[in-house]
């Protein structure tokens, strides 16, 4: 199946996508269902009741698993920002309209405004804050200006990461593709590209280098 | 001016672009006492004018740089507004107390009086502060407010004050009677007259408005997502003493800041109600707008409704130019004033009259450019057009009437590099889907920088260890002024950029502009330079000294610091100095008392485009920019200011516009789901030139760059989409719909 705004000369991407977690989740009547399901048995779950009010979950960030506490309306933006101090990924829109939250769940881009953060949890979950200065993804943005106020930046580079992994060599199509959720006000897009190309051509591993 | 002053010669002007002549000339400038001498075009840079990376493009990169919305303190509670949904109208009650009683919740202030004026959607009407957002807005949920609504307009063409639209669009009103332009217009050969319109741009800065704010005791700590530290810090200080508060100090910090394009230049009722809760609630509060209040509350660029007729020589000069534009305001009726091109008509009679009308929505906000984008849509546009009817290539229409030598070359030179001829040769298969096209249109800005009042002024240290530190409280909004304070000071003591530490945004810092009007750089650039050129000369008189040789001796550069074959090493001079570090204040002088070489910047920008005839979608496939700023100091930082300029512009002639609800007098796209920014699948094939003129104002001789190629392409786009069609489409943004419209009545 292919959706009519996909590029003529992009592979789909295999796991779950923003799209099919819109529609699951659009599908599925049953709380939390639209991850989850992707990836457990569709055996009967034990009910379990949370809130009102907070709990502690516990999410598997950048490799390391951290306790965070949260009500069942908390986003997954919300939890990393406020919870975790994780401030990387930026709250733009709340909406999933810009792309700004952008953290990638097991290796997918994820607009994290429109994940709750229990349906995080159990996922592997990777943010801005894990790519370090010396990651080849990171020092081309810097070596091709690819940022101004830098405020749409975490989530370029969170979507650029996503396309390099799964495309290895993108096509500039490919690449405006994987970047068309991401807004940019300062218009860095041209040079966003030129940054995942450079790392592209490097052939260093991006995303690999420690961060935070 | 007591002090003697000492002339200086320099050569100033730019070498050729390629293909027109050198214009370099000399000329004898008097700094004032004390200044750094001026760089010319003649001086060898190291640093300066070269390809440095943005010096905070790392920490961005990262997200380790902390923005305003990610500033955060143990107890700290966040916070939200009350928002009037009606346009017009009086608020005659207001009960708080539920929300109050509400666990979590930490204070609750009305921000307007009963019996007050509410003046459109969005006006803000109370504000809570809670544990979290989630409780706050639970919390607003539980405010009673109660209002008598009057009758609004939130479209200016509605408004008594509007003039009348014909069916096909033209302003159906007689122009002011005048015979001297009357005899000038039929003095022409070639005459036209056409009415044109744009509508509201939202600045849709990608961080909201909003402010952080902690006090301690009478001390009052702000972190402001603004354009503007200094002033900021003034409009809180006198808004919180006008409510009666005990107000000790007030400390701003922007370090970093999500974008403003103008919006961003006051604490607005945010950023005091964020204040006001804080003293309440006795804990520190974030108050960060949502989208919909991003898009609907802090200003717009306002929309515009412009005439033009004209008359064009026998040799297609313009014998006359007359004028008349409508600014489609929010409540305050102002802000709407539309700026055109008036080079072009230096020699002719011209007659220029503009209206601004009011309506029921938030004010117009200065916004990139303020009136250039569409006031120069609608005349590059109408040139387009009165080129037609006199069978004159546009690019020949502008190099007969454009007076400015810069735009010249920069005309002539990009008509060269984008394919010009070949563009204009282009012949659409009427029977074919998919129409190219070209257009071209011109740039201006007049900011050469100023010096302030007091004068804004610089902190240069240089310590022990051999780093150095050039501080400002202005603000870097993603400009790049942090990159500009370290290459300046790194070409004036001579040594590698990454010694240099700059800090902005911290009123503990000496004051700057505001960063609008691209003031910033041209503003603080000679200051840079003058702190280091101090700091300098202090060093100096402590290696003069351990050499034992004359101080006037002893020169500082290429990493060394001495006389002839005595040379310090940077790191073993710096090691003279004691454990308090060299300190300098620079000033920013007034600019020299000569005319500079241009009073302004010059652009020109080309577009080409793509027209689905059958859908009527405009795709920008090609735009090259040519754009002066005076000395270009950090080049990648100005290609990235030009080349998003570009973007912006696409976006602005294609898809912005705000919708408004004329019944309920709510934006109905107030998202960025429905309120369409360009993306990466808009972006066209873009490329820019940077054109470096040594314009011998100030020491430095930077000019400003925010503005000026923001206001080329829109006009060119639409110039382009005339091309393609065949038929002007007059109104802004190019919509599928207005640009079918246009080629069905071609067809017809």
């Amino acid at each position: 199946m292919t959706a009519p705004h996909d590029p003529p000369d992009g592979p789909r991407r295999s796991g779950f996508s923003r799209r099919s977690f819109l529609k699951g989740s659009a599908a599925a009547s049953v709380a939390g269902a639209g991850l989850v399901a992707a990836t457990e048995p569709l055996a009967p779950r034990k009910p379990e009741t949370y809130g009102p009010g907070e709990h502690e979950i516990k999410l598997r960030v950048n490799g390391q698993d951290r306790l965070v506490k949260v009500e069942t309306r908390t986003t997954l933006l919300d939890a990393l920002r406020d919870g975790l101090d994780l401030t990387g990924a930026k709250k733009i829109c709340d909406r999933g309209s810009c792309g700004g939250c952008t953290v990638l769940v097991e290796g997918e881009t994820v607009n994290s405004c429109l994940m709750l953060a229990m349906d995080a949890v159990g996922h592997d979950l990777q943010t801005v804050e894990s790519l370090g200065e010396n990651d080849p993804l990171i020092e081309s943005f810097v070596h091709c200006d690819a940022l101004q106020c830098g405020f749409c930046t975490p989530g370029m580079v969170m979507s650029s990461l996503a396309c390099l992994n799964h495309r290895g060599q993108p096509t500039k199509t490919q690449m405006a593709h994987d970047l068309s959720g991401n807004l940019c006000r300062c218009g860095t897009y041209g040079r966003v590209m030129e940054a995942i190309e450079r790392t592209a051509k490097s052939g260093k591993p991006a995303g690999k280098a420690g961060g935070r | 001016m007591s002090s003697p002053r000492e002339k200086v010669e320099i050569t100033v002007g730019y070498r050729s672009l390629g293909g027109q002549p050198d214009r370099l000339e000399k000329r004898t400038v008097d700094p004032e006492a004390g200044d750094a001498p001026p760089w010319d075009a003649n001086t060898k840079m190291q640093h300066v004018g070269g390809d440095h990376s943005r010096v905070d493009g790392f920490a961005k990169a990262t997200g380790r740089a902390k923005y305003t919305f990610d500033v955060t303190f143990p107890g700290m509670l966040q916070a939200m507004i009350l928002r009037s949904p009606v346009a017009r109208g009086k608020l005659t009650g207001l009960e708080l107390d539920d929300a109050r009683k509400m666990p979590g919740i930490g204070a609750v202030i009305a921000l307007k009086e009963i019996g007050s004026q509410v003046r459109f959607v969005g006006d803000a009407v109370a504000a809570v502060a809670g544990s979290n957002l989630n409780l706050v807005r639970d919390a607003l949920e539980k405010i009673r407010a109660a209002y008598d609504a009057e009758s609004h307009i939130v479209d200016y063409l509605q408004s008594p004050d509007a003039p009348l639209l014909a069916s096909d669009g033209e302003i159906d009103a007689e122009w002011p009677a005048e015979p001297e332009i009357e005899a000038a217009l039929a003095a022409g050969k070639t005459s036209h007259a056409a009415t044109y319109r744009t509508e509201v741009q939202t600045h849709s800065s990608l961080e909201s408005h909003g402010h952080v704010a902690r006090w301690d005791g009478n001390d009052l700590e702000v972190w402001a997502s603004t354009q503007a530290t200094f002033g900021v810090r003034g409009e809180l200080s006198r808004a919180l003493q006008a409510r009666g508060l005990d107000v000790g100090s007030v400390t701003v910090h922007a370090e970093f800041v999500g974008g403003g394009f103008g919006s961003k230049f006051g604490a607005g009722v945010e950023g005091l109600a964020c204040c006001l809760l804080a003293r309440e609630a006795d804990a520190p509060v974030k108050l960060m707008l949502d989208r919909f209040e991003e898009h609907t509350t802090t200003g717009n660029r306002p929309s515009a409704l412009m005439q033009a007729r004209a008359a064009l020589d026998e040799k297609g000069v313009f014998t006359a130019w007359d004028w008349r534009s409508f600014g489609g305001c929010g409540f305050n009726k102002s802000g709407g004033r539309v700026a055109f091109p008036e080079y072009y008509v230096g020699k002719a009679k011209t007659r220029n009259k503009h209206q601004d009308i009011a309506a029921d929505t938030d004010p117009a906000r200065s916004m990139r450019a303020p009136g250039h984008p569409q006031g120069f849509f609608g005349a590059e546009l109408f040139l387009d057009e009165l080129a037609a009817k006199a069978g004159i290539d546009p690019l020949e229409l502008r190099l007969r009437n454009d007076d400015t030598v810069i735009r010249r070359d920069q005309w002539q030179f990009g008509a060269a590099q984008f394919g010009w001829q070949q563009g204009r040769a282009i012949q659409n298969d009427p029977k074919a889907r998919y129409w190219r096209g070209v257009g071209l249109a011109s740039a201006r800005w007049f900011q050469l920088g100023n010096a302030g009042r007091p004068p804004h002024g610089i902190t240069c240290r240089i310590h022990q260890d051999g780093t150095v530190e050039s501080r400002s409280g202005a603000q870097d909004i993603g400009t790049g002024l942090k990159t500009v304070l370290t290459l300046l000071t790194a070409e004036e003591l001579g040594i590698e950029p990454k010694l240099v530490k700059a800090t902005t945004g911290h009123t503990g810092d000496p004051s700057g502009p505001g960063s609008g009007g691209s003031t910033t750089t041209p503003s603080l650039a000679p200051a840079v330079r003058h702190a280091a050129f101090l700091a300098k000369q202090q060093l100096v008189e402590l290696a003069a000294k351990h050499l034992g040789v004359p101080v006037g001796e002893v020169t500082c550069g290429n990493g060394t610091v001495g006389k002839g074959t005595a040379q310090l090493p940077w790191a073993e001079a710096c090691k003279l100095i004691g454990p308090n570090p060299i300190e300098a204040r620079g000033q920013r002088f007034n600019n020299y008392r000569e005319p500079p070489f241009h009073r302004g910047v010059c652009g020109a920008q080309f577009a080409e485009v793509q027209v689905d005839s059958w859908t009527g979608l405009v795709k920008v496939t090609r735009m090259l920019g040519i754009q002066d700023c005076g000395r270009v100091i950090a080049k990648k930082l100005a290609e990235s200011q030009v080349l998003g300029a570009m973007i912006q512009g696409v976006s602005y002639a294609v898809h912005e516009q705000r919708i408004m609800d004329h019944a309920s007098g709510r934006m109905l796209n107030g998202d960025f789901l429905r309120y369409k920014i360009a993306g990466s699948v808009d972006l066209p094939e873009l490329r820019c030139i940077m054109h470096s003129i040594d314009n011998g104002h100030d020491n430095v001789g930077a000019a400003g760059l925010g503005e000026p190629p923001s206001v080329a392409a829109p006009a060119a786009i639409a110039n382009a989409v005339f091309h393609a069609i065949g038929v002007p489409v007059r109104h802004l943004p190019l919509t599928p719909d207005k640009v079918l419209a246009a080629i069905a009545k071609r067809k017809a």
